[in-house]
């Protein structure tokens, strides 16, 4: 039963990364490879809103949402709306050097020092016992289901909501989209603010649950098999990639080696990548066009 | 505080002392600043030119001043390579300090040999080469020294437990930590314990629960790691959360004593070279005077292991004597004995041969709930160093 709970936790730590993937390059054709610095970013983000608002836990974590969620904007209006028309390429590697200025503002600012934003929400992450003898932390079990109700609500904005269908319309079809009165900077603001936003949860609540530094951006990148598996435009291959991988990785660590849990990932993606290159519930012209 | 991060972390010729570089001591230093282990190595640095500063402040060695050039390799090979040709072939400096990861070691090692220039490993892992017989250009005065820990802490565990002993060992996926468990292995091996599992654990790993749980059901009742704190302190925290009820022992980092607060588990020990600051020593209370007046943004507890750097500096140079170049300065570290002020078990003392330290001393910690405070659960327990 314990090996179940990991693997649920480890895949709701993944999905919950992955799909900041997904909802950019699903709107944009971007690979944002600075996700994993934007989500540290956010945990950071958490450290100071819990000492700005201290004995107010819950306005911390309300302003930290709504702070990485304008961050994910501005990057966009600042940085990303330069390279609309670009090479699709200039707009990675925009991306990698966001990364690299992120991480080194990360350390300025907060310095490299363990940060334990929990203690400072006055929180305690005490195990719940489950049936079967298994056990799992509350800020574990807050994410699984944050990650439920962050996919619920992704797919309910974008099958039923007004910019949730434009985001879509944009994706598919930008020029058209344009043509039909979207507008493209406002759509694309919204998805990095979005994929900003979903990162940052990530890295809050794993932050929340055993501690935050900056080796968290390596996390990050460990998430990109799971969106790459699943296919990097679709939302429910992001979530079923973030089981294959979470699910190698856990039953590698357990009954091979755990040095294994590094490189089953990617030894995923490689075997995917062979046999479907555009992933299990990708779109294969997508892929293509990268 | 920014303003002093930037400082610190951008290290770009830090200090800019009232000394010209003809008439002063110039030692150079590369350190983690930045990267993935800065929370180690940049408390060390900022300890080592707190120390400086107030040896120039109360009339620098010999009559001369100390100019310290600082560079941040951010933990990385190349990084560190660059800096060591430029503080060996523009600054100049006569003694090059690394507190690095040992990663950065052989390309500096390599500068400092064609230069001829000694190093002195301080803050980062003591290399092999410091130990008997000791390489002629290397010398090292950090706290932990690979091998003799483990034994330190097997010995413990073996005085503390209830036989049987059943021992879980955790190390983190690096060359040194897996090597010094490896060791530890040997030594409850050789002292009776059995040894019921080893988990080697990724770098950055977002959930530590699958690797506890197996050391958990590993049947451990007592556990050791030897990595670095964050490796430590998740798997630690991971076990617990499982309902994992066992001791564990493991290396006092600099975070160490900040961490048994927040932790508040009485079977969590830990232990190190250096006093904890709850020992609440004269010398501790200098740190954190000077911290204060400096203020530094470091916990004061983090400063300890750069403190002793600074003090080994300071008795390489007065031996030196001035004029001084890289040659005088080897020589005199070879005979040099540092008196650490009970910083640690005892003087830090090279010779010829040894220039890790003939007596390596340990002291356990751990904290006491019924005291509310941090506790010594065993006074300095030394080692020969052969």
């Amino acid at each position: 039963m314990q090996l179940i709970v990991n693997i649920i936790v480890l895949a709701a730590i993944y999905a919950l990364i992955a799909c900041g993937y997904v909802l950019i390059y699903r709107v944009s054709r971007v690979m944002n490879l600075a996700h994993g610095d934007l989500m540290l970013i956010g945990a950071y983000l958490l450290v100071a809103t819990s000492s700005m608002f201290a004995g107010h836990p819950l306005l911390a974590i309300v302003a930290a949402v709504i702070m990485s969620f304008t961050v994910g904007i501005l990057v966009y209006l600042f940085l990303m709306r330069k390279m609309t028309g670009e090479m699709v390429l200039a707009a990675v590697l925009s991306t990698i050097a966001l990364g690299i200025f992120l991480r080194g503002m990360a350390v300025l600012i907060w310095t490299a020092q363990q940060q334990y934003p929990l203690a400072k929400l006055g929180f305690v992450n005490f195990p719940i016992l489950l049936p079967g003898g298994a056990r799992i932390s509350v800020c574990a079990a807050i994410l699984v289901l944050t990650t439920a109700v962050v996919y619920g609500a992704l797919f309910g904005f974008l099958r039923y909501g007004r910019w949730g269908v434009r985001m879509r319309a944009a994706g598919q079809n930008p020029l058209l989209a344009a043509q039909r009165g979207i507008n493209l900077h406002t759509i694309y603001a919204l998805a990095w603010g979005l994929s900003t936003l979903t990162g940052s949860l990530a890295g809050m609540l794993i932050a929340l649950d055993s501690g935050l530094d900056s080796t968290m951006i390596v996390i990050g990148l460990k998430a990109f098999p799971a969106a790459l598996v699943g296919g990097m435009d679709s939302l429910i291959g992001a979530l079923v990639g973030a089981l294959i991988v979470a699910g190698s990785e856990v039953l590698a660590i357990h009954f091979i080696d755990p040095l294994l849990s590094d490189v089953v990932p990617f030894a995923v993606l490689i075997a995917m990548l062979v046999v479907r290159p555009w992933g299990l519930f990708g779109t294969r012209e997508e892929l293509d066009r990268v | 505080m920014v303003r002093h991060t930037l400082f610190a972390a951008l290290a770009v010729s830090a200090l800019a002392l009232p000394a010209s570089a003809q008439d002063a001591y110039v030692v150079g230093i590369t350190g983690g600043l930045t990267g993935s282990s800065a929370s180690t190595y940049a408390p060390t640095v900022e300890a080592v030119r707190l120390y400086i500063e107030r040896v120039n402040a109360a009339g620098g060695i010999n009559g001369k001043q100390v100019r310290l050039v600082i560079q941040d390799d951010s933990a990385e090979p190349s990084k560190a390579a660059a800096n060591a040709k430029k503080l060996l072939s523009q600054d100049n400096v006569i003694l090059l300090v690394s507190s690095s990861v040992s990663s950065t070691y052989a390309p500096i090692v390599n500068e400092t040999k064609r230069a001829s220039v000694p190093i002195l490993f301080g803050g980062g892992v003591c290399p092999k080469e410091a130990t008997p017989p000791a390489d002629p250009n290397q010398f090292c005065s950090t706290s932990f020294a690979s091998t003799i820990d483990s034994r330190a802490a097997m010995t413990y565990i073996n005085e503390a437990g209830t036989k049987p002993i059943k021992v879980g060992f955790a190390a983190m996926a690096i060359p040194i930590s897996r090597s010094e468990i490896e060791f530890a292995e040997q030594q409850a091996k050789t002292l009776g314990m059995n040894n019921v599992g080893k988990e080697v654990i990724p770098p950055a790993t977002a959930d530590y629960t699958p690797y506890a749980n197996k050391i958990k059901d590993s049947g451990a009742d007592w556990v050791f790691s030897w990595a670095p704190w964050v490796t430590q302190i998740r798997s630690f925290e991971a076990l617990r959360r499982l309902g994992w009820q066992g001791s564990f022992v493991t290396w006092a980092h600099i975070e160490a004593e900040n961490e048994l607060v927040r932790v508040k588990d009485d079977k969590f020990f830990v232990f190190g070279g250096n006093a904890l600051f709850s020992d609440n020593l004269p010398v501790q209370r200098e740190i954190a005077d000077a911290a204060k007046k400096a203020n530094v943004q470091y916990p004061v507890n983090q400063l300890a292991e750069g403190w002793v750097t600074g003090m080994v500096v300071e008795a390489v140079l007065k031996a030196a004597g001035w004029p001084a170049d890289a040659a005088k300065v080897r020589s005199a570290m070879e005979t040099v004995k540092v008196d650490t002020k009970g910083l640690r078990g005892g003087p830090i003392e090279w010779t010829k041969d040894n220039h890790l330290r003939t007596k390596q001393s340990y002291r356990f910690y751990r904290w006491d709930s019924k005291k509310n405070s941090i506790a010594q659960v065993k006074d300095w327990m030394t080692f020969d160093v052969k």
